[in-house]
């Protein structure tokens, strides 16, 4: 059963010369971050198989493989078959069953074998780097195969040799595509994956209904992403941190350590979710470098801070103003108008000074329960209407950061916002209907699971125009 | 669903015993149109048995019931012993239907009244009115004693809502014990002694008044049971002032019928005590049902259950880890200059054009320049190694990593010639000045071959 699921769907070999960027096309192809790309040639020895898997059932499959090392002695034993086009495939069969034993051939052997297993081969040039006369031998080879076949123009640096590398590879190979696998995108990588599907007329199906799963699997992420920043939000908003105390009055020391619990609460709460939301989108193994939610003075509750990451005293006071007077308008409506809008006059003022004026505090710490001689300190909910803004953007940003990275790039990630990514997410309207949720988070009320479903469908949408889907 | 079903539920997604593919196979197998609570509920009692005993779902409604049932027994005495206390009669002084009117009228009211509100704001994790209820207090106070409870009772977090629904329909449940034990008490009073009943005000209320108000509370039973509404000539006749030393005379004279309060006041007891009390007690069962069902689906974990079981899973990635070989970092013989002059200059799969050029550039001459690799057969690179011999100098594209068919032919020339120097060299666009990192990666490669002959120009 197995066997013949292997052979009915469509497979592609990602063959080449050593370093010119395979395992960064895989790697950018399956979204996986843990194909190991290197500058040293044989960093890939072994072929290794990326299935697009549906409920276990694979649609496609995209297979890594060493570069050619051996192509002239390849060609050479095939050329000394003299036989008709029909029968060189047959040859190419022999040598890989002659030489499946042979060191000399490992890498050969590993990048022939899926090939003459039935699967498409899509060559890897890099064309940032001179056409040579070395690659005629491997190219050659493969013609031997019989097999569909595309070329891929790599682009690893910013030099263009494109025009002598297509004049070369269309006398090979029947599609030449360019793709830069750094900056690879959803529409970039589907059309790469209709051009994998005109290689054979079986595989357009298949391949179709994978790309359909593929923006289905984006979705997915979308979703995934806009739960986990839900949840962030509400846990950030609503926790309350608390301390047992040693004795009647609360010291110093405690009120200390009851605030630099709940800030490390917060820390690592925005830690976890990061995490959480760089394995959905498959960069589990990012390496980023960025600023810690911190709490001090002159960082994020800053005014000048404040403007980059959540808002300004004067937007929070208009956001506290509009939020305050939607509650004022509720008890106008109660009232029939009777109240001479008078209600959401007061609420726009009592909104808006509250919000002025709790710009730089967090929480308040709270002596709790004296019931029968226990007594405890208590900080949170959350008080600050600028901590909402201030996590969403955060969380708003190193998610888009992370959706749109592509899987091929090892570099650190330079996790680091400015000014004008607020105003790319952020206005006036969107500000008003969030503050409405952040006010019940805040609220320390049991929320509804539909209120919660509700701001997860806003943030998706936040989220997926930040991407740019 | 039940309170059980949710504690298991709970119990089950806190420790997490299922994976992302367990949990899409059980999907694929149980696909519930549109009832996310019936595929929960099947999740749920497929996993039941990978729990660990004691199970919450046992312990916690088990002492649910362990302090119900207590609060229960101790409100019903209550009851019977405030009846009792209410209807004592010395001989002496009539028994003031008032108070009784007030325990089993104005209270049940009034706390109803409370129970409204509490309902209207059950939603809330603190809510005040819920915390008035004496069972959330007597519980409160009973979790403080020892070994009252299980360690995992302790951890347990119940959402609010279905909490705050708990209490007000044990808090219902026990008044209406406390409303029977009241009955109890009327009944066995009025059977068992003579009451002499009236009714005694500070407030300026005429016995016409007083009738009109009677009359309104009984509007439940007047029209069925007309003889268990006090007549007006009834309530005249036991008014009762407490100065004077003596009862009225008309009081005396009519002692038989002041003992016709007792259907009033047990008819009062029916319905406002135990009638609307058990209404009551209907409601809080069904705004119980409700938060169970809303905190079914509001538990922690259970959306991403859902999706797990709902979503197709996709995956891309490699079924299996990468095995990697480094290249170790080895010393290997460098040099900093170029000769004027050298036996052979060859160059890797470069054309005898771009050889004559990098020599003009190298300020380098020969007399035998040859192109191997490349384009060329293996035979013709052999016969170009047969022609070689004292110092190479072997032009390499930086940008293209040695792969072994070079190795395969340095090895080869190595053997026929006295020395050999590699020179990884840039495109023409980079002046034929290769970057480092590039020479990095030739050096490292070559260093592998184990030869005193090789040499690389760094």
């Amino acid at each position: 059963m197995g066997e013949i699921m292997m052979k009915t769907h469509p497979r592609f070999a990602v063959v080449g010369h050593p370093n010119k960027g395979k395992s960064s096309i895989v790697s950018a192809l399956a979204l996986d971050d843990t194909v190991q790309i290197s500058d040293i040639p044989g960093t890939t020895s072994k072929k290794r198989s990326f299935p697009l898997k549906v409920d276990g059932k694979i649609l496609y499959e995209l297979i890594d493989t060493p570069g050619f090392q051996r192509a002239r002695r390849v060609l050479a034993w095939l050329e000394k078959h003299d036989v008709p086009a029909d029968k060189k495939f047959e040859v190419v069969q022999m040598f890989v069953s002659e030489h499946r034993d042979d060191p000399r051939f490992n890498d050969e052997i590993e990048l022939l074998e899926p090939i003459m297993d039935g699967a498409g081969i899509i060559y890897i040039v890099d064309g940032s780097k001179p056409y040579g006369e070395e690659y005629e031998a491997e190219m050659e080879v493969l013609r031997w195969t019989g097999q569909p076949s595309m070329a891929l123009i790599n682009h690893i640096e910013e030099a263009d040799y494109s025009l002598e590398w297509k004049r070369a590879l269309g006398q090979y190979f029947k599609m030449v595509r360019t793709f830069n696998p750094m900056t690879i995108n959803l529409a970039q990588h589907v059309s790469i994956l209709e051009s994998m599907a005109q290689l054979k007329e079986e595989w357009i199906a298949p391949v179709k209904a994978s790309i359909k799963l593929f923006e289905q699997y984006q979705e997915q992420k979308l979703e995934e992403s806009s739960q986990a920043i839900t949840k962030l939000l509400y846990d950030a908003l609503s926790h309350v941190e608390e301390l047992s105390m040693q004795s009647d009055e609360a010291s110093e020391e405690e009120k200390e350590r009851i605030e630099e619990n709940y800030k490390e609460y917060l820390r690592n709460l925005e830690i976890d979710t990061q995490k959480k939301i760089e394995n959905i989108w498959n960069h589990g193994h990012l390496q980023k470098k960025q600023t810690l939610l911190t709490f001090e003075d002159l960082d994020l509750f800053s005014e000048e801070s404040a403007s980059v990451f959540g808002l300004t005293r004067i937007e929070l006071l208009i956001t506290g103003a509009t939020s305050g007077a939607v509650t004022g308008a509720g008890i106008d409506l109660l009232f029939a108008g009777h109240t001479l809008l008078l209600g959401g006059t007061i609420g726009a003022l009592v909104g808006g000074i509250g919000a002025y004026f709790g710009f730089n505090e967090l929480s308040e710490i709270k002596v709790m329960g004296q019931v029968l001689g226990k007594r405890y300190l208590q900080m949170g909910p959350m008080k600050n209407r600028n901590f909402s803004y201030i996590v969403l953007g955060r969380a708003i940003f190193h998610t888009s950061s992370v959706a749109n990275r592509s899987h091929a790039i090892r570099s650190v990630a330079a996790l680091t916002m400015d000014n004008r990514f607020k105003e790319t997410w952020l206005d006036d309207d969107l500000k008003t209907s969030l503050e409405k949720y952040h006010k019940k988070f805040r609220s320390n009320n049991e929320i509804a699971s539909e209120t919660l479903k509700d701001y997860e469908i806003l943030i998706k949408s936040i989220v997926s125009k930040s991407i740019g889907n | 669903m039940n309170l059980k079903s949710y504690l298991n539920l709970y119990e089950l997604l806190q420790n997490d015993i299922s994976t992302k593919e367990e949990r899409r196979a059980f999907g694929l197998s149980h696909i519930i149109d549109n009832k996310p609570i019936d595929q929960l509920m099947s999740w749920m009692q497929t996993h039941v048995k990978k729990l660990q005993s004691p199970l919450l779902s046992e312990t916690f409604p088990s002492y649910l019931y362990g302090v119900t049932m207590t609060l229960v027994i101790a409100t019903f005495v209550l009851g019977i012993v405030s009846g009792l206390a209410l209807l004592s009669y010395n001989g002496h002084e009539p028994v003031n239907v008032v108070y009784f009117m007030a325990i089993v009228i104005f209270l049940p009211l009034f706390t109803m009244i409370l129970t409204l509100m509490s309902m209207l704001k059950a939603h809330r994790s603190k809510s005040v009115l819920v915390h008035l209820s004496p069972a959330y207090w007597i519980e409160s106070m009973m979790k403080l004693l020892p070994n009252t409870i299980q360690e995992n009772i302790v951890t347990l977090k119940i959402n609010p809502l279905l909490s705050n629904w708990i209490i007000i329909k044990r808090s219902q449940f026990i008044a209406l014990f406390f409303s029977l034990g009241l009955l109890l008490a009327l009944l066995a009073v009025v059977a068992t002694k003579d009451i002499a009943f009236a009714w005694s005000t500070t407030l300026q209320v005429t016995p016409e008044v007083f009738y009109k108000y009677l009359n309104v509370l009984a509007v439940p039973w007047r029209e069925f049971v007309p003889t268990a509404v006090p007549s007006l000539e009834l309530i005249e006749q036991s008014q009762y002032f407490r100065l004077g030393d003596k009862l009225s005379e008309e009081m005396i004279d009519n002692a038989s019928k002041l003992g016709e309060w007792w259907k009033f006041l047990l008819f009062s007891t029916l319905f406002y005590a135990l009638f609307l009390r058990f209404i009551m007690y209907l409601i809080s069962a069904l705004g119980y049902r409700y938060a169970l069902k809303k905190s079914f689906m509001s538990l922690e974990g259970v959306n991403s259950l859902l999706h797990d079981m709902n979503e197709p899973i996709i995956s891309t990635h490699a079924s299996r880890e990468e095995s990697i070989s480094y290249i170790p970092n080895k010393d290997i013989q460098g040099i900093r200059k170029l000769d004027t002059s050298y036996d052979v200059v060859q160059g890797w799969a470069m054309p005898l054009t771009q050889l004559s050029v990098l020599n003009d550039s190298m300020q380098v001459i020969s007399p035998n320049i040859f192109e191997v690799g490349g384009g060329n057969t293996l035979e013709e690179d052999s016969e170009i190694v047969h022609k070689s011999d004292g110092e190479v100098l072997l032009y390499v594209k930086a940008w293209e990593p040695p792969t072994m068919d070079f190795l395969d032919y340095l090895d080869e020339l190595m053997q026929s010639v006295d020395k050999v120097i590699i020179y990884p060299v840039g495109t023409q666009d980079e002046s034929y000045q290769a970057k480092e990192r590039l020479v990095d990666i030739w050096v490292r490669k070559l260093s592998l071959v184990d030869s005193k002959k090789l040499w690389v120009k760094l």
